[in-house]
C-alpha cells in the first residue's frame, strides 16, 4: 500500500481509574493500527478485551491516557475548538443497538435533517436534497422519511443511523457490532450495504465484531485484540489460513458448525476460563494463563511482535513455529474448571 | 427411551391480548421431546419461539391476558386449564429454566449457595443443611473450580460464563426432568459459549434430561440438539432431525437461514447472502404463508390458504410449503 493511511492510531492508551484505591483498568495497551482510505479493517476479540474502548477513545468518546490519533496525518490531540469539531466531523459511529441510538419521536426525515444541521448544512433546499440522496444511499424508500424511527424494524433502524453518520461525508466509519442486534436473516442486507459504501464512496471502516465469519468476508485486514493489546495482525486471507498466536488459533477453532455432521464429531480444543480482569492483567504475555503452550518465560516479558511475512504480525514466542504449522495451540484438552 | 414423550405440544396457539391490541405469536405448532433428548426451537426474534414454551408454564408479564389452546402435555398431564397454583408446583421442579441474561436471572444481594439452596429445599423437601451439600454436590457438577469459595461470593463478583453455569446449577436443583434453555449462549463470547454449550449437554446425557434449547443461532443447534423445528411468524416452517434439516434442508426459509451464515469458501469482500424484505410484524393470523412476500419459489397459490406440515419424501422431516410439497398429502 503506497497510500498514505487515513486513520493512524499510535501507542494508544486507554485507561480508566478501578473500583480497588490506586488502580487503573488497562483498557486498552499501546495499541497502534492503520487505516487506509476505501478499506474495512476488522478487530476482533471477546467481550472486555478493549475493542469498543478502542473504537470510542478512536472518536473521542473516550480520553486516551497516552498516545496520538492522527487523521489525514494530523494528531487529534494536538487540535481544540473548531479545528478539532472539524476534524472529528471525518470520523464516524455507528453503534450496536438502533433501539437505542436513534430518537424515537423522532421522523426518519427529522433525524437525518439534524445530523445535516449539525454538520453545517445551512440552506433547507440543500438539507433536503441530502436528506434523499442519503435515504437512497442506504436503501430507504423515500416513503420512510415520514415514518417516525419507532415505527422501523431492527434493519431500517440500524439504516437510518448509517445515514445519520453518512451525512458529514466521514473518510471513516467505526462500527462497532452493527449488525449483532439484527435478526439473522437481515444481517446480510446490512452488511452489504457496508460493502457497497466502501466500494461507492471509498469510507474507511474499522469493523469491530466478534463474529468472526462475517469479519472474515468483510474486511481486508485483520486485528485480533486480547486484554487491551494486539496480539496479532494481518490479512484476512493470512490471518483466517495460518492464525500465528495461540489465541487466535483458539478463538477461530472456537467458532461453532452449522453442519451437524462436523459439529458432532469436533472434539476440538476448548480456551480455557475467561478473560483475566484488566485490572490485573497477568505479567508478560497476557494470554499466558490460558494458553497451552505457555512455558516459564512468557511471564518474564511481553513478547515482542514478530513479523511472519509482509503485512503479519503476531506477538507471541512461538509465533514463526505457529505460523509455519511446526507446533499449534489446538491440542486436546479435557473440559476443565475455569 | 419410552415410547410416550416427555413433553408433547398439539396445535398449540397462543393469542396474547393487551388493553390496546391482540396478537397471535404461536399459531398451531405441535412438537414433543422425549426423555434425554434435545429439542432445538430456532427462529428471529418475534417468531413466537419464547412464548411458545413459556406461556403454557405461566411465564408471561402482567398486564397481559394469556389465552391460550390446543394441547400441552407433560408427562401425560395436561398442562392447559391447569390452576396456576398447580403449574407454580412443576416450574423449577419439573421444569428448569435458563435464561439468556445470567445477571438479571440471579438475585444480586444473595450469595450463590444460598440461591442454589433456596431451590433444592423447596422442591426437594430437604432440611436446609442437606440444601447446603446439595449445592455445593451442583456447583461442581457444573464444572465450578473451588467450589466451597464460589458459594459463598455474590452474582456481581463472577464473570459471565460463570454466573451462567451458577444459572444452570439453580436450573438443575430441583432435579427437573425437562430444562428449557432459552437463549442460554447469546450473551456470551463464543469461547465461552463453546464451553456452555457443551456443559449443558454434558449435564442433560448424565441426568437423562430433555431438553429445549431455544435459539436463534444455527450455529448453537448442530453439536446440542437431536431435533429441531424452525419457526417464521408464529409456525412450524420445517422440522425433523438436526442431521436430516441442518444438511439438507427443505423449507426455502430454512434454506434461506443456513445459506446467509458466511462460510470459508466465501471470497473474501464478496456479498453477503441473505433473505430479502424483512420478517412480518406480529399482528393478526397471516392469510397464506407468512414468509411468501420473501420467498423466491412463492406462487399466487401460496397466499390462499396457510400451507400445512407436511412429510417429504423423507418421513422424519415435516415441511410447510405448498411449493415444496407439491402432490404429497398433508400430515
Amino acid at each position: 500500500m503506497t497510500q498514505a493511511p487515513v486513520l493512524k492510531v499510535e501507542d494508544l492508551q486507554t485507561r480508566f481509574k478501578s473500583v480497588q484505591r490506586g488502580k487503573f483498568v488497562h483498557a486498552v495497551d499501546d495499541v497502534s493500527i492503520e487505516l487506509y482510505p476505501g478499506e474495512i479493517v476488522g478487530l476482533v476479540g471477546e467481550s472486555g478485551c478493549g475493542k469498543s474502548t478502542l473504537g470510542r477513545t478512536i472518536v473521542g468518546l473516550e480520553k486516551a491516557s497516552s498516545g496520538r490519533v492522527l487523521l489525514d496525518g494530523v494528531d487529534l490531540s494536538a487540535l481544540s475548538g473548531a479545528a478539532l469539531r472539524d476534524s472529528r466531523r471525518a470520523l464516524q459511529y455507528v453503534f450496536q443497538d438502533p433501539y437505542s441510538s436513534l430518537n424515537d419521536r423522532q421522523t426518519v426525515g427529522e433525524a437525518i435533517d439534524e445530523a445535516l444541521v449539525i454538520a453545517g448544512t445551512r440552506s433547507p433546499e440543500e438539507r433536503d436534497r441530502r436528506t434523499k440522496e442519503l435515504l437512497d444511499q442506504v436503501g430507504l424508500a423515500s416513503a420512510v422519511r415520514d415514518r417516525h424511527t419507532r415505527e422501523l424494524s431492527g434493519g431500517q433502524r440500524q439504516r437510518v443511523a448509517i445515514a445519520r453518520s453518512l451525512a458529514v461525508n466521514p473518510r471513516v466509519l467505526i462500527c462497532d457490532e452493527p449488525v449483532s442486534a439484527l435478526d439473522l436473516s437481515i444481517r446480510a442486507q446490512v452488511m452489504n450495504l457496508f460493502l457497497r459504501l466502501q466500494k461507492d464512496l471509498g469510507v474507511a471502516c474499522l469493523f469491530i465484531a466478534h463474529d468472526l465469519a462475517l469479519v472474515r468476508q468483510a474486511a481486508s485486514r485483520v486485528y485480533v485484540m486480547y486484554l487491551g493489546r494486539i496480539v496479532e495482525h494481518g490479512s484476512s486471507k493470512e490471518l483466517y489460513d495460518r492464525p500465528s498466536h495461540p489465541y487466535s488459533q483458539m478463538l477461530l477453532a472456537s467458532a461453532p458448525e452449522v453442519d451437524p455432521r462436523i459439529e458432532k464429531h469436533r472434539r476440538g480444543p476448548l480456551m480455557i476460563g475467561e478473560v483475566p480482569s484488566p485490572t490485573n492483567p497477568p505479567s508478560g504475555c497476557r494470554f499466558r494463563t490460558r494458553c497451552p503452550l505457555a512455558v516459564d518465560d512468557c511471564a518474564k516479558a511481553l513478547p515482542p511482535s514478530r513479523v511472519l511475512s509482509p503485512g503479519h504480525t503476531a506477538a507471541c514466542t512461538f509465533a514463526a513455529d505457529l505460523h509455519r504449522g511446526n507446533r499449534t495451540a489446538l491440542v486436546q484438552q479435557e473440559m476443565s474448571a475455569p | 427411551m419410552h415410547d410416550e414423550p416427555l413433553l408433547e405440544v398439539r396445535n398449540l396457539t397462543v393469542n396474547l391480548l393487551t388493553a390496546k391490541s391482540a396478537v397471535r405469536p404461536v399459531d398451531g405448532v405441535s412438537y414433543s421431546v422425549r426423555q434425554g433428548e434435545c429439542l432445538a426451537i430456532v427462529g428471529e426474534s418475534g417468531s413466537g419461539k419464547t412464548v411458545m414454551n413459556f406461556a403454557p408454564l405461566g411465564l408471561m408479564p402482567t398486564g397481559v391476558t394469556t389465552m391460550l389452546s390446543g394441547s400441552v402435555k407433560l408427562e401425560g398431564r395436561e398442562l392447559i386449564g391447569l390452576p396456576e397454583a398447580e403449574i407454580q408446583k412443576l416450574r423449577g421442579k419439573s421444569v428448569g429454566f435458563i435464561f439468556q441474561d445470567p445477571m438479571s436471572a440471579l438475585n444480586p444481594v444473595r450469595r450463590i449457595g444460598r440461591q442454589i439452596a433456596e431451590m433444592a429445599e423447596l422442591h426437594l423437601d430437604v432440611t436446609p443443611r442437606a440444601a447446603e451439600a446439595r449445592a455445593l454436590e451442583l456447583v461442581k457438577l457444573v464444572g465450578i473450580s473451588d467450589p466451597v469459595a464460589r458459594l459463598r461470593q455474590y452474582p456481581h463478583e463472577l464473570s459471565g460464563g460463570l454466573r451462567q453455569r451458577i444459572v444452570i446449577a439453580i436450573a438443575l436443583a430441583g432435579e427437573p426432568k425437562l430444562l428449557i434453555a432459552d437463549e442460554p449462549t447469546t450473551a456470551l463470547d463464543v469461547t465461552v459459549q463453546a464451553q456452555i454449550l457443551r456443559l449443558l449437554k454434558d449435564v442433560q446425557r448424565r441426568l437423562n434430561m430433555a431438553m429445549v434449547l431455544i435459539t436463534h443461532d444455527m450455529g448453537v443447534v448442530a453439536g446440542a440438539a437431536d431435533n429441531i423445528v424452525v419457526m417464521y411468524a408464529a409456525r412450524a416452517a420445517e422440522c425433523g432431525p438436526v442431521d436430516k434439516v441442518l444438511v439438507s434442508p427443505r423449507h426455502p426459509y430454512t434454506q434461506g437461514l443456513i445459506n446467509a451464515i458466511p462460510r470459508r469458501e466465501d471470497p473474501i469482500g464478496s456479498e453477503f447472502r441473505g433473505l430479502p424484505g424483512i420478517p412480518p410484524t406480529l399482528g393478526a393470523p397471516i392469510k397464506g404463508c407468512a414468509l411468501a412476500p420473501r420467498c423466491e419459489l412463492a406462487v399466487p397459490a401460496c397466499s390462499n390458504s396457510r400451507p400445512p406440515l407436511v412429510r417429504s419424501d423423507d418421513s422424519a422431516v415435516l415441511v410447510a410449503c405448498p411449493v415444496v410439497n407439491q402432490g404429497k398429502a398433508a400430515a
